[in-house]
């Protein structure tokens, strides 16, 4: 099923400036489409300005060149099409869990009898129901970002924007919230895009992931993650073509890790496919 | 037991001094006229408070006390938060200029201004006590991690909504902090200038006894600001306790 | 990027110039004789200026204050460092200074005049008094704040306590005890200036009363222009010898020192 566009962007570019008037070019013609609902993993080495791509389509950071539409209108500014998911979970500190799953209902004018029982069968869903009356201050890492995943769920956002989500948590807590999140979108099939330094955790979760050089950030590549899916671990663990996407994408990260600074542009984004054996 | 030494502890040196300066006066080492025993102030104190008089002139105290900073509150955080939103250039250059002034040189100003009663030191705490905050203000909301903000605008917060539902709460912790400054600033102020000019006020109180040398009616409101400061100290940090119980 | 560092090197001029603007304005919309226009006020300094009386007094004010400011130097520092090298030491003054630090100084002029009389040696010692709480406060924190280690190492090099506490302590506390010296400047002109409006003896302050008194309205408010000047004036000085002290410190936001990013 042919799906169209949710995301197109074009030659986007970003470049700060720095000390002595220079400008540093964090991002240069970056090209991608992303359908409605798929999952697309950014994967690249830190400072290839994988963030910041995600900030643009946030609509929190301007670009310098280039254009990015969602559903055909271009990004000005934030909106809640677009919800974003962070690292420090950035969770407000003063307001309780369910004070913090009902605030993005209660801005959309959403009374608050409904953002309470809304919020609170999401919480539900996230099995932090009983949490309800406590502070992010008293949760663990895993708690807060399920309640930050809950906080975006929560007004429905058609894509959600993820950077590293899951980059703060202990091995084990990663892995619960990654089939978590799995869960939560083969039940929704919300557009992600899915911002990461771990290559297991790209083609787990993923159908594409776009592998990124740094200085400057531009696509090196696209792998389609030719998985079935609903995925489960332990039988990914065991299947060739999982191990040989893992195997791969290791070696072109590496490859990027080696390359220097000077080095020509690489051709624009070139798709690759590997050649997977069948059984 | 073990609670009672803990608490006891650090209240020794006070009592030591208070020891050291109740026998100093007692046993006659200082003329009386001179340091009265601290005893006789707080029974002083303890008679004064039921005095409708004296209540009147601590009331006078206390309304221009936290009018004046309730004024600088209001003015310090809304200056404070629009600024951090728009640059803040302008105002940083405005107060590089007027903080440094010692504002307490305004006074005679005010009072030609504002006449002699509660305005005029009202004013004065206003100017002394509005750069604490609306700096503390700046600088706190100047510095909220942006991905809050960013959190907000996804969920459909409004630029101008979310400085209200993010950046003053995510403030507030540096906003109390320029609070208690101010706080103790403003005490300072309003005892001053009700010494320096008044017909009211605990620090009318400590000039008129000075007038015709009565030392422990001088000491008497002395300590009654000081008590209040540290009481209102104390009342902001219970205020602090509730208001930041999910911040740490 | 210069044509911003050249708004910012006209910002306190600019300030200046749009204040006394607003000033006369205020003024001629309010036309009370309590507040004279800027320019009347402004006539009067040349002649507060070239006075010889009001300069000698205004000249005593300020050797007062530094005399305070010097004498707390001397002993706040030091007692600062000590505690904040030495946890006893600061559970003992610590509730001593919290008691303190709400009374206001200025206000014991009346009782220290009574004891050390009407001279010099009186608003001195409370100027000292204004000054030395700030001053023991941040160079206690500064101190409470240095890593053991520096002192753990040159303690094993030799340095004996007093030593360690002039040479390591003092220049590992520096940002924070300079930090310490601005408030302690700004907070002894207050105190100096509100001693004298309370004394009424001599000094800037006094001038300043006596000028309200004669009413002598522009007057007056020459000598608010002169003081204000003399605050903006102090810190400014103070703020360009204390980066220039710790320019190797890491910077720090502080009270009026905003630097717009």
């Amino acid at each position: 099923m042919e799906k169209r566009a949710m995301i197109e962007i074009q030659r986007l570019g970003k470049s700060f400036r720095i000390a002595g008037g220079k400008r540093h070019v964090a991002l240069e013609g970056i090209d991608l489409n992303i359908r409605e609902g798929e999952f697309v993993s950014i994967l690249g080495p830190s400072g290839c300005g994988k963030s910041t791509l995600l900030y643009m389509l946030g609509g929190f950071v301007p670009p310098s060149s280039g254009s990015i539409q969602v559903q055909g209108r271009p990004v000005t500014g934030p909106g809640p099409d677009r919800g974003p998911v962070f690292q420090e979970f950035a969770l407000f500190p003063w307001k309780t869990v369910l004070g913090n799953v009902m605030y993005g209902l209660r801005q959309q004018g959403v009374g608050k009898r409904e953002a309470r029982e809304r919020a609170m069968a999401l919480l539900h869903k996230v099995n932090l129901a009983s949490y309800a009356d406590f502070y992010p201050k008293e949760l663990s890492g895993g708690m807060r970002q399920r309640v930050a995943i809950a906080r975006t769920l929560a007004y429905d956002p058609a894509t959600l924007l993820m950077d590293e989500p899951f980059g703060a948590l202990d091995a084990h807590t990663r892995t619960v919230l990654q089939n978590e999140l799995l869960q939560i979108w083969e039940r929704d099939r919300k557009t992600v895009m899915f911002v990461t330094h771990g290559v297991d955790e790209a083609v787990f979760l993923s159908d594409r992931v776009v592998v990124m050089t740094r200085s400057p950030g531009r696509i090196r590549t696209v792998v389609d993650i030719d998985l079935p899916r609903p995925r489960v671990r332990a039988e990914l663990l065991v299947d060739r073509r999982y191990q040989e996407y893992v195997v791969e994408l290791e070696r072109l990260i590496e490859d990027v890790h080696h390359e220097r600074d000077a080095e020509p542009a690489p051709a624009p984004v070139a798709k690759t496919t590997l050649k997977v054996a069948t059984r | 037991m073990r609670r009672i030494l803990e608490t006891l502890v650090p209240a020794a040196p006070l009592i030591l001094l208070f020891v050291v300066w109740e026998s100093a006066a007692r046993l006659g080492w200082a003329p009386p006229n001179l340091l009265p025993a601290p005893s006789l102030v707080l029974q002083r104190l303890l008679e004064l408070l039921p005095d409708g008089e004296f209540l009147h002139h601590l009331g006078q105290t206390l309304i221009r006390l936290l009018g004046g900073f309730a004024i600088a509150l209001v003015v310090g955080v809304s200056l404070g938060l629009l600024a951090s939103r728009t640059g803040g250039g302008a105002l940083i250059t405005v107060v590089r200029v007027l903080a440094p002034i010692p504002k307490i040189a305004l006074y005679p100003a005010f009072v030609l201004i504002f006449g002699y009663d509660h305005a005029s030191k009202i004013a004065l705490v206003v100017a002394d006590t509005l750069f604490p905050i609306l700096l503390a203000t700046f600088h706190g909301a100047r510095a909220v991690e942006p991905k809050l903000l960013w959190s907000a605008w996804a969920a459909g917060s409004g630029r101008f909504a979310s400085l209200f539902t993010v950046t003053l709460p995510a403030t507030l912790p540096a906003i109390l902090t320029g609070c208690r400054v101010a706080l103790l600033i403003a005490c300072v102020t309003v005892f001053l200038a009700e010494m320096i000019s008044s017909t009211d006020g605990l620090g009318h109180l400590l000039s008129l006894a000075a007038r015709s040398f009565r030392m422990v009616d001088m000491f008497v409101p002395l300590l009654l600001i000081s008590l209040i400061g540290l009481l209102l100290n104390v009342a902001l940090q219970f205020a602090r306790k509730h208001l930041l119980r999910g911040q740490s | 990027m210069s044509a911003q560092a050249i708004l910012q090197r006209l910002g306190a001029p600019l300030t200046v110039l749009v204040l006394l603007t607003l000033w006369e304005l205020a003024a001629r919309a309010l036309a009370l004789d309590g507040f004279p226009t800027a320019t009347e006020s402004l006539a009067q300094l040349p002649a507060i200026l070239f006075d010889g009386q009001s300069l000698q007094s205004i000249g005593a004010s300020l050797a007062r204050m530094f005399a305070g400011i010097g004498l707390a130097l001397l002993v706040a520092v030091p007692a600062g460092l000590a505690m904040g090298r030495n946890p006893t030491l600061a559970r003992m003054l610590n509730p001593l200074l919290s008691a303190a630090y709400p009374v206001p100084k200025a206000a014991l002029m009346p009782m220290v005049m009574l004891w050390f009389g009407v001279g010099d040696l009186s608003k001195i010692l409370v100027i000292f008094l204004g000054v030395s709480l700030p001053l023991l406060y941040h160079s206690y924190h500064g101190a409470a704040r240095l890593d053991d280690k520096l002192l753990w190492s040159a303690a094993a090099m030799g340095m004996r306590a007093p030593a360690r506490l002039l040479r390591i302590t003092l220049p590992g506390a520096l940002p924070e005890v300079l930090l310490g010296c601005r408030v302690g400047l700004a907070m002894a002109l207050i105190v100096m200036i509100s001693s004298e409006m309370i004394a009424r003896q001599s000094g800037a302050g006094d001038l300043l009363f006596n000028a309200l008194d004669m009413a002598l309205y522009p007057d007056v408010y020459a000598m608010i222009v002169i003081l204000a000047a003399l605050g903006f004036a102090l810190d400014w000085a103070f703020e360009h010898l204390r980066l220039r002290l710790v320019h190797w410190a890491e910077p720090r936001q502080d009270a009026a020192s905003g630097g717009n990013s």
